[in-house]
């Protein structure tokens, strides 16, 4: 009987069967589909972890942008630079490549020489060529916005800080190049009988001090930065620093031509930074560095020097411009007799985390060479500044083989770490209560790499604290801030000089402590031939010139003719006087800019003496707009008619970082991926299981 | 018919095991780990935990709870992390902190119970030099690492920073918000004048 029983429900079971077999194939269907989406669902998990295993492995560089890791484009930069007696001319090409599938915008802040002025722009895409044209700087942000949301391509070009700008550049076609050309100008550095110049190609990353603000809605420029009440723009002096082996193969390269016409016979051509090879052909040299591509994360320094008695005591440069003569001329004060001076040497030490790894130690030997110079009638101090102010001693202390011997083991153990809180160490370090009687001379040298974002506001201070000490500056390190280095000098009536890399530090220290010694020429006075708008001087003051510098003066007139006359006050109250004929001027160009550039920093300087900031920002931006430079007020703008980029196509946006200076240590980095895709591995299976569980239970039940 | 079914289930069986495998994986070298620390401390040399592995033990820490203490390994990458609690900023082999020490680890596996952590919580870790170090939670922040990064001028010599992932209970391995504790070294009060 038992067998018979199920018959009935087997039979109902049996009836019900075609429906229920339609049933099974459509959830067999569903499952199957199912199953294809788990594996399209998991599929990314896995690239995405192991994509991850890349960056870290093999370095790609990807930059979180918006939430998508997307590769940042792909830069390449070169330089082509002509230097014709002091001025040198600059064609820097920049290179973005966009390797990924989607419409990009690149955010790329980069630093320039800090005497530099930028006065064109042009704009490159495939066959196009758009020129750039200088614009009010709210008004360059607005017109690129506008064609960056039409889809047209643009570039902007603006300046944050003297020495540091940054590059837009809007709709990048999907793998495609588009390059942004920029030409600039910087005067060329005479000191002891040798000229310099320097190109920066990265930065040391700067301390941001103060509060910081609430957020005010700011244009986006990847900067890792807050603002702070401090320092309200600095997000966009932050930009993301990498190290080398982060970024793609062969972004972050930069190739160098220097055609060098120095117009007076050259003895040699030097790097301190790079090998270099050069080619001499008649009057001009041409100096490429022996690698070829380098990678950007030092500088690239070159000097060269006249032959051995051709040294220039006197040029005259002259320009005609819009109608307006513009006149360049250099002066070499000779070597004066010199007689000991006592003086309290005052050594502030940078011991900031951005100081760290190969620039404290470069740091440490060039305190231990500044001590060698101390004579027993000396005194001395030294005082260090991170997060904190410390002094080696309450005050200043005579410089007896005891202290001194003390003092080089403060400095061996000197180590980098915190923030770099720096007002505080300049008001202790000219402190006037401090200043001993009976020493001649109060100098304070400031060895540091300049990486802060309140420039302006320490400026001030040492204006105002400077009494009668002088401040000198030691830059260190691959790519100090240059604009602090040469500022802090010219407000604190110091001079300032660099050091690359150990090897650097005796020979600069030197020459530095040499000249430190006692200005060569003071309480200058310059009278300009009739005809000269002597009000414009470039600089406006002259300040004291330290031995073997020259002094450099600008200004605009009628035609150049007449004397220009000269004259100081030696050492030793002896007069020293000069007079140079402008009949004999040499053709120069770019004089113009080079007066404008001083007339904009003039202005900008009466910021500190109260000049109301509109009143400012009238002139410079008149300046920059007349004479076409990038200032503080005034930026670059090109853009394309057409649009480029359909409305409904998505436009990335992306930060190009920086790469971090040679031999720094890192002092930012990034969060690590901290999670495992376990959890969802897990769920999915589980999930999946049950339902096949599932599956099995229905099919089994239907069978039975 | 009965091919679909074994297809989902070798396929979900297949992830649930790679699910599992990982915090299995990381329990268990936990315990290799704690052997090649051992022989850390005792040579005073980077010893590797098993011949191809490209990262060792650097230090050990002790999250509050009973759990044991966890071997820190080099390194805050996927090949670590693994395993153990990254460090990614920390004191050269053998050396004492000089700079700010920065752990990362694992909100699924290692650093799971960060998610009960509390201000003044208590944190230990030892270094190869065989000192316990205790540390008090300071704060509890989380950030957006797409927005931030470690700055490690924030901090100093005798800060402890713990790094995961955030939130606790996310699916997504990839999200962008960081879970960061901030501990300061709590010393002794007699040795603090001192120290």
């Amino acid at each position: 009987m038992l067998p018979v029983q199920p018959l009935p429900i087997y039979r109902d079971r049996n009836r019900a069967r075609g429906l229920t077999r339609r049933q099974l194939r459509w959830m067999e269907n569903i499952s199957l589909w199912l199953a294809v989406m788990l594996l399209l669902l998991v599929q990314p998990l896995f690239a995405d972890a192991s994509e991850h295993q890349v960056a870290y492995g093999s370095g790609q560089f990807h930059f979180v942008a918006e939430g998508h890791r997307q590769p940042a484009p792909v830069l390449t930069t070169d330089y082509q630079l002509t230097v014709t007696g002091l001025i040198a001319e600059t064609r820097l090409q920049q290179r973005f490549g966009n390797d990924s599938d989607q419409w990009q915008e690149g955010v790329y802040t980069f630093p320039l020489p800090d005497n530099a002025t930028v006065h064109a722009m042009i704009l490159r895409a495939g066959e196009r060529e758009i020129i750039g044209e200088i614009r009010e700087r709210e008004q360059a942000r607005l017109e690129y916005e506008t064609a960056r949301q039409e889809g047209r391509q643009a570039a902007r070009v603006e300046q944050q800080r003297p020495n540091l700008f940054t590059t837009r550049l809007a709709n990048i076609p999907p793998g495609e190049a588009v390059t942004v050309e920029l030409h600039f100008q910087q005067p060329v550095a005479y000191d002891s009988g040798e000229f310099s110049l320097r190109l920066p190609a990265t930065l040391t990353p700067r301390y941001i001090p103060g509060v910081p603000q609430t957020a005010a809605q700011t244009e986006w420029t990847g900067g890792w930065a807050t603002a702070t009440v401090d320092v309200p723009d600095a997000h966009q002096i932050t930009p993301p620093q990498v190290e080398l082996h982060e970024v793609a193969e062969g972004s972050h390269n930069m190739t160098i031509v220097v055609e060098l016409r120095a117009g007076i016979p050259v003895a040699q051509v030097a790097s301190a930074s790079h090998q270099i090879t050069e080619v001499r052909d008649g009057g001009s040299i041409r100096i490429t560095p022996a690698a070829g591509a380098l990678p950007m994360d030092r500088d690239f320094r070159l000097s060269w020097q006249p032959l051995r008695g051709q040294e220039p005591a006197a040029a005259v440069f002259h320009e005609q411009w819009q109608g307006e003569d513009y006149v360049l001329a250099m002066l070499v004060p000779g070597e004066s007799g010199r007689e000991a001076l006592t003086r309290e040497l005052v050594l502030v030490i940078d011991t900031s985390g951005s100081m760290s790894g190969e620039s404290i130690r470069q740091a440490r030997e060039a305190l231990l060479g500044a001590l060698d110079t101390l004579s027993p009638e000396d005194s001395f101090n030294i005082i260090q500044f991170n997060s904190d102010t410390r002094q080696l001693f309450p005050e200043s202390v005579t410089a007896t083989a005891d202290n001194l011997a003390r003092a080089r083991n403060y400095v061996s153990q000197l180590d980098a770490r915190g923030g770099t809180e720096m007002a505080p160490a300049i008001r202790a370090a000219l402190a006037t209560e401090q200043t001993e009687i009976g020493r001649d001379l109060r100098q304070v040298v400031f060895v540091t790499d300049g990486a802060v974002g309140n420039e302006q506001a320490l400026f001030d201070q040492i204006q105002q604290d400077l009494g009668n000490s002088r401040l000198f500056t030691v830059a260190i390190g691959s790519a100090p801030n240059m604009h602090f280095m040469r500022q802090a000098a010219r407000y604190g009536r110091g001079t300032y000089t660099t050091i690359g890399n150990l090897s650097e530090v005796g020979q600069q220290l030197a020459a530095l402590f040499h000249k430190m010694q006692s200005p060569a020429l003071t309480d200058i006075q310059v009278t300009w031939p009739d005809g000269f708008d002597a009000e414009s001087q470039v600089p406006e003051r002259v300040g004291d010139l330290y031995l073997g510098e020259p002094l450099m003066l600008v200004a605009r007139g009628s035609t150049p003719q007449g004397e220009l006359k000269v004259e100081g006050r030696l050492s030793g109250e002896q007069i020293w006087q000069r007079t140079l004929t402008l009949d004999q001027a040499a053709p120069g160009s770019g004089i113009h800019r080079l007066w404008a550039r001083g007339q904009v920093d003039n202005v900008l300087d009466q910021r500190l003496s109260g000049l109301p900031e509109e009143s400012v920002r009238e002139q410079v931006l008149s300046l920059g707009l007349a004479h076409g430079l990038v200032t503080p007020f005034t930026s670059f703008v090109a853009i394309d008619t057409t649009p480029v980029r359909a409305k409904d196509e998505a436009l990335a946006r992306s930060a190009v970082p920086s790469l971090m200076p040679a031999g720094s240590e890192r002092q930012r980095i990034s969060y690590p991926q901290t999670a495992t895709p376990a959890p969802l591995l897990m769920l999915t299976g589980s999930l999946g299981l049950a339902l096949a569980a599932v599956l099995t239970l229905f099919r089994r039940f239907r069978r039975a | 018919m009965g091919r679909m079914t074994l297809m989902v289930v070798t396929l979900s069986a297949g992830l649930l095991m790679a699910g599992l495998w990982i915090p299995l994986k990381a329990v268990v070298a936990q315990e290799l780990l704690t052997l090649a620390w051992a022989r850390t401390q005792a040579e005073q040399r980077q010893t590797p935990p098993w011949p191809w592995a490209d990262t060792w033990p650097v230090a050990r820490l002790q999250l509050p709870g009973r759990s044991p203490a966890l071997v820190v390994l080099s390194g805050g990458h996927g090949q670590s992390l693994a395993f153990g609690p990254g460090q990614v900023n920390g004191p050269e082999p053998g050396g004492k902190p000089a700079t700010p020490v920065i752990i990362a680890g694992h909100r699924d596996t290692h650093f799971r119970s960060l998610k009960h952590i509390q201000s003044d919580d208590e944190l230990r870790l030892q270094f190869s030099d065989g000192i316990w170090r205790r540390y008090r939670v300071a704060s509890v922040r989380i950030v957006d690492s797409r927005q931030e990064q470690i700055d490690l001028s924030r901090y100093d010599q005798n800060s402890l920073v713990l790094v995961t992932c955030y939130p606790f209970d996310s699916l997504d391995a990839g999200g962008p918000l960081r879970f960061v504790v901030e501990a300061a070294r709590d010393f002794p009060l007699a040795v603090s004048e001192g120290a």
